[in-house]
């Protein structure tokens, strides 16, 4: 095992500037996705929060009769 | 109310719930392992020096763009031709992940070509023929996005997605038919590879690696998807649109 030179032979800002643009892109993906999830379970909660569309329905029906 | 039992790929939302932690750990050691023996074992390039070390992300990154770009069409083509919603929801999710693939690809590729080849960028061949490949992604992507009808949706893009993919095969032998600047291929199939055991090693583990991880955000994502779509049908349903 060589412990790397981390100037790479003068090429340091190409090599860690393409790992981290890769690192910075899975990570964007990463954190959107569990936003994504994470808004899901929210509107999950709300939805099973709310009255139910059925009686809703049934009040507006009686406004409108 | 329990959504989940309402989700008509019903049998698939748990399976996939199972799999991904065995995906995503496994993705996590191999890019470990990968980036070890890339980065301390496999030896200097002769030719190149350290620069060449970009490669064990670069590569596996372009080949899975196209991998995932070929997946998605097929998934795309599967959902529209027979009518199964879930390989076409398949196909969605596995759109942004082939196009956070592309996008290192051509980045990692651009951060290696300014100091072997002088220019970040060239309109080269297989450069190009990569970037109409993230053009296709973004417009697989914005295309269902900007249909409402999830249905709909998927029947459009399965044909830009079918349309697309024959760039795939351009892409592949671009730097056999046309005099080009980018390098030929590293790893070929029927020929011993052009590189040293372990940047061989480092570089497959790479490839091994994205594509778990390919397969734990895909499958995330797929569970998302399915999710949204049962609210959505199930909200319609609710107020008898």
């Amino acid at each position: 095992m060589n412990w790397p030179d981390l100037s790479m032979g003068g090429h340091g800002f190409y090599i860690w500037g393409a790992y981290a643009f890769s690192f910075i892109a899975i990570v964007w993906e990463l954190v959107s996705l569990s936003q994504r999830k994470k808004a899901l379970t929210e509107q999950q909660r709300q939805s099973s929060d709310n009255v139910p569309a059925s009686v809703l329905r049934g009040s507006t029906n009686e406004t409108t009769s | 109310m329990n959504l989940y039992k309402y989700a008509s790929p019903a049998m698939f939302y748990p399976l996939a719930g199972k799999m991904i932690p065995w995906f995503s750990t496994a993705a996590a050691i191999l890019f470990a392992a990968g980036l070890f023996i890339g980065f301390f074992i496999a030896p200097p390039d002769f030719q190149q020096g350290e620069v060449y070390r970009i490669i064990f992300i670069h590569v596996p990154a372009a080949w899975m763009g196209m991998f995932l770009y070929v997946l998605m069409a097929i998934y795309a083509g599967i959902g529209w031709a027979f009518n199964a919603r879930l390989a076409s929801m398949m196909a969605s999710s596995l759109a942004i992940t082939g196009a956070m693939f592309t996008a290192i690809s051509l980045v990692t590729g651009a951060f290696w070509g300014k100091p072997t080849w002088g220019t970040w960028w060239v309109w080269d061949a297989r450069m190009t023929s990569t970037l109409i490949l993230m053009f296709l992604y973004i417009g697989f992507i914005s295309l269902q996005a900007s249909i409402d009808d999830p249905r709909k949706a998927d029947r459009a893009g399965a044909v830009l997605a079918l349309v697309g993919v024959i760039n795939v095969p351009i892409i592949y032998f671009s730097v056999q038919w046309w005099n080009t600047l980018h390098q030929g291929a590293t790893i070929r199939i029927l020929q011993k590879p052009t590189i040293r055991g372990s940047m061989l090693a480092a570089l497959l583990i790479m490839l091994a690696a994205c594509w778990l991880y390919s397969v734990a955000v895909v499958l995330i994502r797929l569970r998302c998807i399915i999710l949204e779509r049962e609210q959505n049908a199930a909200r319609f349903a609710e107020v008898g649109v």
